[in-house]
């Protein structure tokens, strides 16, 4: 099924676009569920540490959930970890320097 | 070890979920479609499908739901069984592997909400497909 669709150019770029988004959202949160797992935690304790309920952080965790930045920005701080964008290519970090203007100290 | 992603097929050969996903706008079955391979390449009970992938509870308890938002935040929704048992019940059922059974979908304004009627009628196309064995699928 898959295969057939794949041979429209439009719903291709899409997909591929769609995987590439999906996929960073399950990288961040299987890599925040690793480091709490390696810091001896339970969801519920991490839950405690973070002032949140443990059930929405459950859901998180077993993909019931659209994960809220602001409750991911809090897990990575929790576990002592940063979230970071990085750019694909240098050339891309190059454009979007010009576009900020002259860096200044 | 990754699964496969099936498709229900009615009695008259139809494939419901596809029907349904030939109606949706490209950049919607796209993601769809999208949400169910990163699930299948990353099966339960890992976290997979960047959150547009959930088990559904009471009358649809069984049924997985993949959620995707379409142009004026029209809702789509499709809805799939896990074939996941030990070896011999899998090959009994046809299965090489796990699979996601893709059943059908449904579609909604932004701000509505899926009746009872709409659940039911997936159920029944659940329940026609879990009553063969080996199943009926398009893959």
């Amino acid at each position: 099924m898959l295969a057939a669709r794949m041979e429209d150019s439009e719903f291709r770029e899409e997909y591929e676009r769609a995987r590439r988004e999906i996929d960073q959202v399950d990288f961040v949160i299987r890599q925040l569920d690793e480091l709490r797992e390696k810091a001896g935690l339970s969801k519920a304790e991490l839950a405690r540490h973070i002032g949140r309920d443990p059930s929405s952080i459950r859901r998180l965790f077993t993909a019931q959930a659209n994960p809220e930045l602001l409750l991911v920005a809090s897990i990575a701080e929790d576990l002592d970890a940063d979230i970071l964008v990085v750019p694909r290519t240098s050339a891309t970090e190059e454009s979007r320097r010009d576009v900020a203007g002259p860096a200044t100290s | 070890m990754a699964w496969d992603v099936v498709y229900y097929t009615a009695r008259d050969g139809s494939v419901p979920a596809i029907d349904f996903l030939d109606g949706c706008p490209t950049k919607v079955a796209a993601y769809l479609l999208a949400v169910l391979d990163a699930v299948a390449d990353a099966p339960p009970p890992r976290y997979s499908g960047g959150g547009q992938w959930e088990a559904m509870h009471g009358d649809m308890a069984g049924y997985h739901e993949v959620r995707a938002t379409g142009p004026g935040r029209e809702q789509f929704r499709l809805f799939c069984i896990l074939e996941n048992a030990d070896e011999s019940e899998l090959s009994r059922r046809g299965f090489e592997r796990p699979a996601i059974a893709v059943i059908s979908g449904l579609r909604k304004p932004w701000r509505t909400t899926f009746d009872d009627r709409d659940y039911r009628a997936i159920r029944v196309l659940g329940d026609d497909y879990r009553s063969h064995v080996p199943r009926r699928i398009a893959s």
